[in-house]
């Protein structure tokens, strides 16, 4: 058989190897851009390969429906993913007892102003009310983000870019206006960055300070688990 | 045996999807999977050496699992055109609010709950040093 052979690289595009290799490498080789820049927040990983993914589909000429059934695959393991976030919530089980009067107070501040201040922003400027609803769950780690969207008629993949771009404006300017504000106890400040910035302001907060890491995974954890609930619920009150 | 854990994360992520498509429960699938299973570990009370190296690969990883999601914006370029001024002042001035006022709203109560009940040995760490 040829290497050529028109039959086998049919054959292959049937298969969904290219679009989860292809996904897996642009990743892998992003993640090592963004290391070897010390961490620089807007070579984030994920937003990087989304650009080269887009861009190479585009230049392919692949459309995206196409690539999604390819690498539906790892689309699939994000349920899986927000299941296991229960780990590192239950490892903490004992700092959320500790703390929980002072959990329940940034999070009441946090969860609904991350909400409002966004889309009043927005509404303000004159978005779309589709545009106002993907920005709705923005502070929230991506998976879930994707599920509140997806369930108060946003666009899944538009808050998908929407969350990641909110990380790195909190991993960014998290530490600079906390210090501009004069808060000093870092348990607030990693808080805050967790319950503003998810994921991507929990890595920024890690680098602060231990504590400032550990609060702000907490507040990223529980900030999401709550807004998937309150949220939706207050989409079918309203 | 992990194969058990990934069992486990699979059962409670399938009676959270089921939940949420009876319409039992409007909140999203893997959410409802997530607190059933920290349900399930509070129960149990430890978490299974397995299930926590499960974790720490998959979660590890995580930025991953959303790039087939996040790619799917490109069929909305020309949304992010017409409206990248409401999205980025909604972006950047609610991220950036939402910190401060968090952050302030958070240090406030720490304060307070100090003076009420002072702890001699509470040390707050200046962040900035």
């Amino acid at each position: 058989m040829s290497m050529l052979d028109p039959v086998a690289w049919s054959a292959l595009a049937e298969q969904p190897v290219l679009e989860i290799g292809a996904t897996v490498f642009v990743f892998l080789a992003a993640t090592h851009l963004h290391r070897r820049s010390g961490g620089y927040p807007l070579l984030n990983p994920t937003l990087v390969s989304i650009l080269i993914i887009a861009v190479g589909l585009k230049l392919a000429g692949i459309s995206y429906d196409t690539y999604l059934r390819g690498a539906g695959f790892i689309h699939f393991l994000l349920g899986p993913a927000v299941v296991l976030l229960a780990v590192p919530l239950f490892r903490q089980t004992a700092l959320i007892r500790a703390s929980g009067p002072l959990l329940a107070a940034a999070l009441a501040v946090g969860l609904p102003v991350g909400i409002v201040s966004a889309v009043g922003i927005a509404w303000v400027l004159g978005a779309r009310t589709e545009t106002l609803l993907s920005l709705a769950p923005k502070s929230v780690t991506t998976g879930i983000a994707i599920g509140i969207s997806e369930k108060i008629g946003g666009v899944p993949a538009l808050t998908a870019v929407l969350v990641i771009m909110t990380g790195i404006v909190g991993a960014v300017f998290g530490p600079v206006v906390t210090r501009m504000a004069g808060i000093r106890d870092p348990r607030a400040v990693g808080l805050a960055m967790g319950i503003a910035s998810h994921g991507i302001g929990t890595a920024r907060a890690l680098q602060m300070s231990e504590v400032a890491g550990a609060f702000s995974s907490l507040g990223m954890g529980l900030n999401g688990v709550l807004t998937a609930v309150l949220v939706p619920l207050a989409f079918t009150f309203l | 045996m992990v194969l058990e854990e990934i069992a486990r994360v699979l059962f409670w992520l399938g009676a959270g999807e089921i939940l949420a498509r009876l319409g039992v429960l409007p909140f999203p699938g893997p959410v409802i999977g997530l607190v059933l299973l920290y349900g399930n570990l509070l129960v149990r009370g430890h978490l299974p050496e397995n299930l926590g190296a499960l974790a720490d690969r998959i979660l590890q990883h995580l930025g991953m699992l959303f790039v087939p999601a996040g790619v799917g914006v490109i069929a909305y370029l020309d949304r992010l055109q017409t409206e990248i001024v409401p999205i980025l002042a909604a972006v950047i001035g609610g991220t950036v609010v939402t910190i401060v006022v968090t952050a302030l709203a958070a240090e406030h109560f720490s304060l307070r709950a100090a003076q009420r009940h002072p702890e001699p040995d509470r040390k707050v760490q200046d962040v900035n040093a």
